[in-house]
């Protein structure tokens, strides 16, 4: 298993650099990740994102529909995809400390 | 290392990658793609990947087989390995699919004609190891040595034998998924051969007797299913969140306002979608709503385990997987007292629930089962809802069969009824129906994330359907005219996606994909919007 480490940050991820243990994650290891998505610094709306989908994460154990991420905090597909270049899934959910989606997603 | 000159005999030795891969061997596309520049990177494994995973077969780990540490190791997977060949040709272990087995087994004409409806081998621009029966004959020399009797002596006198070592097996593990199981080959094969049955078999003695699978068609897809409801993850308590969600866009999108049907005892219709809808295409379940409401259809969805996941992932790898799956899903329809079930646009569960499964479900468990497809024809033809073609006048249509349900169970008519009352620009690809192409993601490729097997995939197994799309669509291809590839299975459109994606279809051609359902709700004259939203997705 792959070891992802920057700074104080040491986690195990998966080979596309999502994490294994989605538990670990905190403020420190998002922006050490975010950085590996070529986003070197979290501004307001990135955390209003990650925020999001962290919640909704924690109550129902999957990440929320796309549509509704974006209903949810007021962007549109497009400006999120201005804030995580990989997209909603393989960005804001890895930043986020999501596993990777899985299913005929 | 030149890929003419590989025989099956070479897929033991202990020489590295058997096979190199080169975009310039492709076969060339059509117009704007036939410029070598527009061809998406095939990215190499990294120097680490290539030393922790099996990829000796292609440069490719799509399974991400990690390589033995010892000797040891690798002589007790040789072990089972045989172990779990002997099974399959075990009446007891292997009831369901052995007899088709030994005919293909036992016959074979060497006439190739396998080969020439193989879209990957062709594709590939004729890398003998995608050949279909190369593979097959493979398998035919592992019967002939381990099964036959005596055959370990006359396999040698024959010119039959093959070494069974561990450089084999992986190479062969990773060559069963270089196919898509389309089973073109089995429909053109003059005397009733199935190489894609080959492929399926060789797959479930590593699932079922090596513990080698691909960890999103098993560990988070069939055992995640089991476990947790649905291979997406999602429990029953977000399956009905997102219910509420799609309820509330479909007021909005459409003005109209109502419950969806959840565990309604003794509605006539259980409706099983793929669970990957609600979270990627929620404009197709949105769809289908619409369409049973309007045409007051008596319909239920279930929020039971399993029961708003009607994929079966076993289908692919796993014949023990795949009846668990398959007996849940009858028993969430037995409880809720339904007449039938009907499958919605999913191909691969159209495969598992009404024809694989059909053996273990005897008795109270023969629950009637339908694929959408016809239901949504008689509902089109009825007069019930009120359509005007017109309203996708603007759009050149296609039409892509998914495999499962056209080939395997040869529904071609009623989606092309359907098509011809509302898509006025509807037209086909060549050749279609029964003689379809793959997608290029069936039997679980299009769910297949790992290390740099989605380049293939896009490259190489997808090649034929793209080829197709911009064939059709030639004399409008550019991005002036709208033009939408009509896909009813999710998995497929999963894999157009990703393909188009690799190609920017969508930004170079302004062809857009989707489900059926869309298309019919989009011509409803009751609704004042557009259904359909010309935006990537």
């Amino acid at each position: 298993m792959p070891i992802f480490e920057q700074g104080e940050v040491k986690i195990n991820v998966d080979e596309d650099g999502f994490m294994e243990e989605p538990d670990q994650w905190n403020e420190k290891v998002a922006l050490a990740l975010a950085s590996t998505e070529g986003v070197d610094n979290l501004t307001e709306n990135h955390w209003k994102v990650v925020n999001y989908l962290r919640e909704y994460y924690q109550k129902y154990g999957i990440a929320p529909m796309i549509r509704k991420l974006c209903k949810e905090t007021g962007f549109s597909l497009k400006e999120i995809y201005d804030m995580f270049p990989s997209g909603p899934a393989k960005g804001a959910c890895k930043v986020a400390g999501l596993a990777k989606p899985t299913g005929c997603v | 290392m030149s890929s003419k000159k590989v025989k099956v005999t070479d897929m033991s030795n202990n020489k590295g990658q058997l096979t190199e891969l080169n975009p310039a061997d492709f076969l060339p596309l059509p117009p704007p793609y036939d410029k070598l520049e527009l061809e998406p990177k095939m990215k190499p494994l990294t120097p680490d990947q290539k030393q922790r995973y099996e990829c000796d077969l292609d440069g490719i780990a799509a399974v991400m087989i990690p390589r033995p540490k010892s000797d040891e190791e690798k002589k007790i997977l040789v072990d089972k390995f045989l172990s779990g060949l002997t099974k399959l040709f075990n009446k007891e272990d292997n009831w369901t699919f052995i007899q088709a087995l030994l005919l293909t087994m036992e016959y074979c004409a060497k006439c190739q004609t396998c080969s020439t409806a193989c879209p990957i081998f062709e594709e590939s621009g004729g890398k003998e190891i995608y050949r279909p029966s190369y593979r097959a004959d493979i398998m035919r020399r592992l019967y002939k040595k381990y099964i036959k009797p005596g055959g370990k002596v006359f396999t040698k006198l024959t010119g039959d034998d093959i070494d069974v070592n561990w450089e084999m097996i992986a190479r062969l593990a990773e060559l069963t998924y270089r196919c898509t199981l389309c089973r073109r080959c089995a429909q053109t094969c003059p005397i009733g051969a199935d190489n894609g049955l080959v492929t399926h078999e060789l797959r479930k003695i590593f699932s079922q007797e090596m513990g080698i699978a691909v960890k999103q068609l098993h560990e988070v897809g069939s055992v995640q299913h089991i476990q947790k409801g649905s291979s997406t993850g999602m429990t029953p308590l977000a399956f009905k969140d997102n219910v509420e969600f799609m309820e509330d866009e479909v007021k909005e999108r459409t003005g109209m306002d109502f419950k969806w049907p959840i565990d309604k005892v003794g509605a006539d219709v259980l409706l099983l979608h793929n669970a990957g809808e609600f979270l990627a295409w929620p404009e197709n379940p949105e769809a289908f709503a619409i369409i049973l409401e309007a045409a007051g259809i008596s319909y239920t969805l279930s929020s039971d385990l399993l029961g708003y996941d009607g994929v079966n992932y076993g289908l692919w790898y796993d014949d023990v997987q795949l009846a668990r799956v398959a007996l849940k899903h009858i028993e969430t329809a037995k409880k809720l007292g339904v007449r039938k079930i009907v499958l919605g646009e999913c191909g691969h569960s159209h495969k598992a629930l009404t024809v694989i499964a059909d053996r273990i479900l005897t008795g109270d468990y023969n629950i009637p089962r339908e694929s959408s497809l016809t239901l949504l024809a008689d509902i089109v033809k009825s007069g019930r809802l009120k359509l005007d073609k017109s309203r996708n006048e603007d759009i050149y249509v296609t039409l892509h069969d998914p495999c499962n349900v056209v080939r395997l169970m040869g529904i071609v008519k009623p989606q092309r009824e359907i098509l011809r009352a509302i898509a006025p620009k509807f037209r086909e690809m060549t050749p279609h129906g029964v003689e379809n192409y793959c997608c290029g993601g069936g039997s679980g490729f299009a769910i297949m994330p790992n290390t740099n097997f989605p380049d293939w995939r896009h490259s190489v197994a997808g090649r034929k359907k793209l080829r197709q799309v911009l064939d059709v669509f030639q004399d409008v291809i550019g991005p002036e005219h709208k033009k939408y590839v009509c896909a009813p299975c999710s998995n497929c459109k999963g894999q157009i996606r990703e393909l188009f994606s690799a190609y920017g279809v969508f930004e170079r051609c302004n062809i857009l994909y989707g489900g059926l359902v869309e298309l019919i709700v989009n011509a409803m004259t009751d609704i004042e919007k557009p259904f359909l939203e010309w935006d990537w997705h």
